[in-house]
């Protein structure tokens, strides 16, 4: 660690790997309810859980970036942090925000929160992932401001290199596209079209840019490649991504009242959206082969590799999978989506943060890499998370397939209700999977207290 | 990859191709609001109908069923579960009106939302608009949804 | 081992062929293969790649077509369950093949063999 402002990562990493804990645990309590249809009921039914589960993913991937940012930005600014005080002010403000909106929705009806947040006012709640109360959605704003004005200051009055300004022109993005969060017209079609300018443009968007800025920071620090090798690489992946994700934002305008022509965009621009990631998987293994030195760090090096590999199965292989409008006539809004949701964000994301977690928290904890022992169990950690989560990926794609042939494609279609019994099976293995996924992770937090051996330094 | 291509040549790549395909997007989406008129359902768009989207969002009903196929996966699609309940509005409103407050063992169940008999319409009527929404190849595939 | 800028050319193009086969362009990548094996001599890094990309294809060939087909014909062309399992099985089993030419494509890049342990240099 160059620099002392850096060490303000540590803190939205440890809020991140909390969230993280509480994302799962309410993962796997739908996991149950899936099988147990009353479990909880009525206290905590399914759609809070969910809503609590995919907003801390949400909230803790923001954390995860905010905090890779900081760490990073500095480092490739080579100045330190332009007002490291805003950074932890903004810290609690977003931690504060996003615990009081979780602890409303489960301690309040969502109708009754909607109403103690004068959801009337401004209405904007109450929309798959942009749940979150008008005002915490302009807390959100206020805090990404914040973060972006620092991060931005940091970076023009300091170095400007191809991995800060991309990531920063990520962050831009992604704070600019959350404003249509914002937009919530009576009529469904324009709210579902402009819903998607969130939700499409950021994971298929910018969110990429900050990925894969991420993993090339990684790659640089744990290989020793030259950086223009590397900045190359990263300018034509994002260009990629843009280039294919951008019209591909198609893809979900084939059954929602839009005009016909997005049957035609929508698949061929999204047919090439896995390019971006396959491009990943080949940078990752070049640059890996191609390394100057043998980082002490085995375990960030494993989670960069594995982030480009399970980013292109869960993004690339599965989105394309059901994105064709001929297939996605049968899969839309089936468990085939669920599949392939759960691999993409965490192949993409979860384990893109995780890969800079498991790179910078030893420096922050005045280590060249954990010990021997801790990242013996991190490694584990590692291969248990990701493993569950290819059986997730694949009992879900069972469970889709299945029931894409009983409800739509049989000659005698079943009701939704009376497939659903019959995706048992699946449904109990995943949870199965889903709990080993969790052990996975309490392993992977264990692995910060191990006590061990130092890492021989072999540079 | 060669020395041949630069990175220069990759930085246009990605600053042409992103303001390209952006502006791209722009265009289209501009023509797709302009059509919109022909497919939305927009005549039968009625302050009753609005009220029941703000009843549909304020009792997160995305979080577990889809809607013209968006939404969570728990729960039966509703963008056309007017047509399902043999165009009634009142089949709709009774269903979502003796949902039981303590579920049904065992099973997934609706959670009991205490809508008043006004509420009821509304979302009812919200329902009925949005299966009136003329999608591509008219999905979802068959009734079941 | 002697090796020169045109053994590790092919070498190169073998990799990407091998890699072709398996996505955009099946068959015709696999002829291709064939072609440039004509060309290679024993004991050469060329020889290696591209016998490596026959045999993977090869292997591929078997445990996509000829399993996934087995699996329809045992399963019958009406069960839900035969879809679900040849789907499932050739979407995962296809991209492990795709992630394994990749990897050799990236070796044969510096001109190096495959090794057991995967980050062993």
């Amino acid at each position: 660690m160059k620099y002392e402002s850096q060490g303000i990562a540590k803190l939205y990493f440890i809020a991140a790997i909390a969230l993280f804990v509480g994302q799962i645990l309410f993962g796997v309590t739908m996991g149950l309810q899936y099988v147990m249809g009353d479990f909880l009921f009525p206290e905590i039914p399914f759609n809070v859980a969910r809503m609590v589960h995919t907003n801390l993913l949400i909230v803790w991937l923001l954390f995860g970036f905010m905090g890779s940012a900081y760490f990073l930005v500095p480092e490739e600014a080579e100045r330190e942090l332009y007002s490291p005080m805003l950074a932890k002010v903004m810290f609690w403000v977003f931690l504060t925000a996003g615990v009081l909106t979780i602890l409303g929705y489960l301690l309040v009806p969502y109708a009754r929160l909607a109403e103690i947040t004068m959801n009337d006012l401004l209405p904007t709640m109450g929309r798959e992932f942009l749940e979150q109360p008008t005002i915490t959605k302009i807390g959100i704003v206020i805090v990404a401001l914040a973060f972006i004005f620092n991060i931005g200051m940091t970076i023009l009055s300091g170095r400007k290199t191809v991995i800060n300004v991309v990531l920063l022109t990520g962050l831009v993005g992604l704070a600019v596209f959350f404003l249509f969060s914002f937009y919530n017209p009576d009529n469904l079609v324009l709210d579902k079209y402009f819903w998607w300018f969130v939700v499409h443009l950021w994971v298929e968007g910018v969110w990429e840019l900050i990925m894969a800025s991420l993993l090339a920071y990684v790659l640089i620090k744990v290989t020793g490649v030259d950086r223009e090798v590397i900045e190359k690489w990263l300018y034509i992946i994002i260009a990629m991504a843009l280039i294919s994700g951008l019209v591909g934002t198609g893809h979900h305008f084939f059954w929602i009242g839009t005009p016909d022509y997005w049957q035609w965009l929508g698949s061929i621009f999204s047919a090439l959206e896995p390019i971006p990631f396959f491009m990943m998987t080949l940078f990752a293994f070049n640059v890996v082969n191609k390394r100057r030195r043998d980082h002490p760090n085995k375990a960030a090096v494993l989670w960069a590799l594995g982030t480009a590999v399970m980013a292109f199965l869960g993004a690339g292989v599965w989105g394309f999978l059901h994105t064709l409008a001929p297939v996605n006539f049968y899969t839309h809004g089936t468990q085939i989506t669920a599949a392939h949701g759960h691999m993409a964000f965490y192949g993409a994301y979860v384990m893109v943060v995780l890969t800079m977690i498991s790179y910078s928290m030893p420096l922050m904890r005045g280590q060249k890499a954990a010990n021997v022992n801790a990242q013996k169990h991190e490694i584990r950690s590692f291969w248990i998370m990701t493993i569950s989560m290819v059986f997730i990926t694949l009992l879900l794609t069972g469970a889709g397939i299945m029931q894409v042939y009983l409800q739509r494609y049989a000659a005698d279609p079943l009701p939704f209700m009376v497939v659903q019994d019959r995706l048992a099976h699946f449904y109990w293995a995943r949870e199965v999977a889903g709990i080993t996924f969790l052990y996975g992770l309490f392993l992977y937090i264990y692995s910060f207290f191990a006590k061990g051996e130092e890492v021989a330094d072999v540079e | 990859m060669r020395e041949t291509f630069t990175k220069g040549m990759a930085r246009n790549i990605y600053y042409g191709g992103a303001v390209f395909f952006f502006l791209v997007l722009i265009g289209l989406t501009v023509d797709t609001v302009k059509r919109l008129p022909a497919t939305d359902n927009r005549e039968n768009l009625t302050e009753q109908v609005a009220a029941g989207k703000r009843l549909w969002e304020v009792n997160n009903c995305i979080g577990c069923h889809t809607l013209l196929g968006e939404g969570a996966y728990f729960a039966p699609e509703l963008g056309n579960v007017y047509t399902r309940f043999g165009e009634s509005t009142e089949a709709i409103k009774a269903f979502i009106k003796y949902r039981p407050v303590e579920g049904i063992e065992g099973r997934r169940s609706m959670p009991q939302f205490n809508l008043t008999d006004e509420e009821l319409e509304e979302l009812a009527q919200f329902l009925k608009y949005v299966d009136g929404i003329k999608t591509a190849r008219d999905w979802p595939p068959n009734i079941q949804g | 081992m002697k090796t020169d800028e045109l053994q590790l050319k092919r070498a190169e193009i073998s990799t990407l062929l091998s890699l072709l086969n398996l996505t955009a362009l099946p068959v015709i990548g696999f002829v291709a293969l064939l072609f440039i094996y004509k060309k290679t001599e024993a004991n050469t890094i060329d020889r290696y790649y591209v016998m490596l990309g026959i045999t993977t294809n090869l292997i591929a060939a078997i445990a996509l077509v000829l399993v996934t087909g087995l699996m329809i014909l045992l399963g019958g062309f009406d069960s839900p369950w035969t879809w679900v399992y040849v789907i499932s099985y050739f979407v995962f089993v296809h991209a492990m093949f795709i992630l394994f030419a990749t990897w050799t494509m990236v070796r044969s890049w510096t001109g190096k063999k495959l090794t057991k342990s995967f980050l062993s240099k």
